[in-house]
């Protein structure tokens, strides 16, 4: 049996996807090159991720591909308007992943695909620790937690009309912000096909009905969270070394990445945003490095909306595999995560507390 | 659940058959690996979801609908009330899961019915329900693997 499910969910068996990235980088770089070591990452659930080293000549170099996916959980998928921005953010100061190059010709990969450097570090991921902990250490978290502030406080000082970004759509000013992001979840809600449970239905009215205005429009990650950095752990301390996975980039309110990054999905079993410090705390950090205020209004609409987008993910993922346009059983895992998300729901809209 | 059981074992089926089989190199382990197959190969056309889980969440809805009717009809919204005794005439006896699914539906259309949000007391009428109906569903989960899956 061919070994190749897994990396091509098509034709290509791992040798020929290798054989065709060398080209293709050959192309690129104007020289000869081998690549090695081919290997399907697990930690994404969305776009396909492969690391592999580039030889050339004595040098190596280390890459990663990433692949649209037949199939999954931000359907449908455009890969482009992500590899725009990160190729445009080249030389800023927000510790992006240098990628230079991406195509479209199904000839190379089969599906579009850019092509990143590959960053130092590990990605710790927001799942409690074998002790009920999270994934750091006292002194870890307490380095951590002012970079990661900062880190997003620059991602949102990004000049984004200078790096020609408007091609994500430019908000209006006041709620419109808010309402392009509720509009664009509720149409992916439609999209998968199920009738919204009573309590998405409830959320939904809730968020309508709480459109908060916007002061100012920046550039938005729109998936900055634990899982998605990559981090030098030393037991005493830790360092972010990179911030991976701008697959929902967009123009937006800033306070929407702190919500997402601060939210309960991605505690990893603790009680501290990003399983780092307390939420207060984080968004006093964040006011701090961005000298901006952290309104509350705003944040728990954004709150709300990230459990809102989470479950919608899920429900996207689920319907891919209803309908057998994808095997990977991690889709089907959501249907018993789901619970999970709606007792989140539930606890951020008061249903289970007394009033 | 939203995935059915048979789409589940067709999907572990599936993914032994095509991503683990092929890397396995133990001829022992292969054998298992087949044995697993058979196993879920049969048993998927003798199993169905359990009915117990769903009774309990169509008896609560049922109720909550009821209660929030009568909310309804004291805020005088009468049109409100008969459109959800409506859906409980109609929703269907048998089986369990599908009468489950007809009142969730339910509950859903009252909800975004009302763009204004729920009343206090339109609200406290569903609380019960979706408060317990939400802890019912995360009780029966088993611990996960999340961590495992992710990491590989």
């Amino acid at each position: 049996m061919p070994r190749r499910a897994v990396y091509t969910a098509h034709g290509m068996t791992p040798q020929e996807l290798e054989a065709n990235l060398a080209s293709f980088l050959t192309q690129r770089l104007g020289a000869p090159v081998r690549v090695r070591g081919l290997e399907r990452n697990t930690e994404g659930f969305s776009q396909e991720t492969f690391s592999f080293d580039a030889e050339l000549g004595a040098e190596t170099r280390r890459y990663v591909a990433k692949r649209e996916p037949v199939a999954g959980l931000l359907e449908p998928y455009d890969l482009e308007p992500e590899f725009r921005v990160l190729h445009g953010l080249a030389g800023a100061d927000v510790l992006s992943p240098p990628t230079p190059w991406f195509t479209d010709d199904p000839r190379v990969l089969e599906r579009p695909f850019y092509v990143m450097e590959r960053l130092p570090g590990d990605v710790p991921l927001p799942t409690p620790g074998a002790d009920g902990g999270g994934p750091f250490t006292p002194g870890e978290r307490e380095s951590l937690a002012p970079q990661i502030a900062d880190a997003l406080a620059r991602l949102h000082a990004v000049d984004w009309r200078k790096r020609g970004f408007d091609f994500l759509g430019v908000p209006g000013a006041g709620r419109d912000a808010a309402a392009r992001e509720l509009a664009r979840w509720e149409a992916r809600i439609a999209s998968a096909g199920f009738a919204p449970p009573p309590l998405l239905a409830d959320a939904l009215v809730w968020l309508r009905r709480n459109l908060p205005d916007a002061p100012e429009i920046t550039l938005v990650h729109g998936d900055f969270r634990l899982g998605n950095w990559l981090v030098k752990q030393r037991g005493d301390s830790a360092t972010l070394l990179g911030v991976l996975d701008w697959e929902m980039v967009h123009l937006g309110d800033p306070l929407e990445d702190l919500a997402w990054c601060s939210c309960e999905l991605w505690r990893g079993g603790t009680p501290f945003a990003g399983a780092m410090i307390a939420p207060e705390a984080f968004a006093a950090a964040y006011a701090s490095a961005s000298g901006r205020s952290v309104d509350p209004i705003r944040m728990e609409f954004y709150r709300v909306l990230a459990v809102v987008k989470m479950i919608t993910i899920m429900l996207t993922g689920i319907r891919a595999f209803n309908e057998g346009r994808t095997s990977d059983l991690r889709m089907a895992i959501f249907d018993h995560q789901l619970p999970f998300l709606f007792a989140l729901l539930a606890l951020a809209r008061g249903w289970l507390s007394g009033g | 659940m939203l995935i059915p059981i048979e789409r589940l074992i067709d999907g572990c089926v599936q993914t032994l058959r095509e991503e683990v089989l092929p890397e396995v190199a133990s001829r022992a382990v292969r054998g298992r690996v087949w044995a697993v197959l058979d196993v879920l190969n049969n048993l998927r056309d003798r199993v169905e979801e359990k009915v117990a889980a769903a009774t309990t969440e169509a008896d609560s809805a049922r109720a909550a609908l009821a209660r929030l009717a009568a909310a309804l009809r004291a805020n005088a919204d009468t049109n409100g009330a008969a459109a959800i005794e409506s859906a409980l005439a109609c929703a269907p006896d048998e089986p369990p899961s599908a009468r489950a699914a007809s009142l969730r539906a339910a509950l859903a259309d009252a909800i975004a019915a009302r763009p204004q949000g729920l009343a206090e007391t339109e609200r406290e009428a569903l609380r019960a329900h979706l408060a317990g109906q939400v802890l019912r569903d995360v009780m029966l989960l088993k611990p996960s693997l999340l961590s495992e899956i992710s990491k590989g």
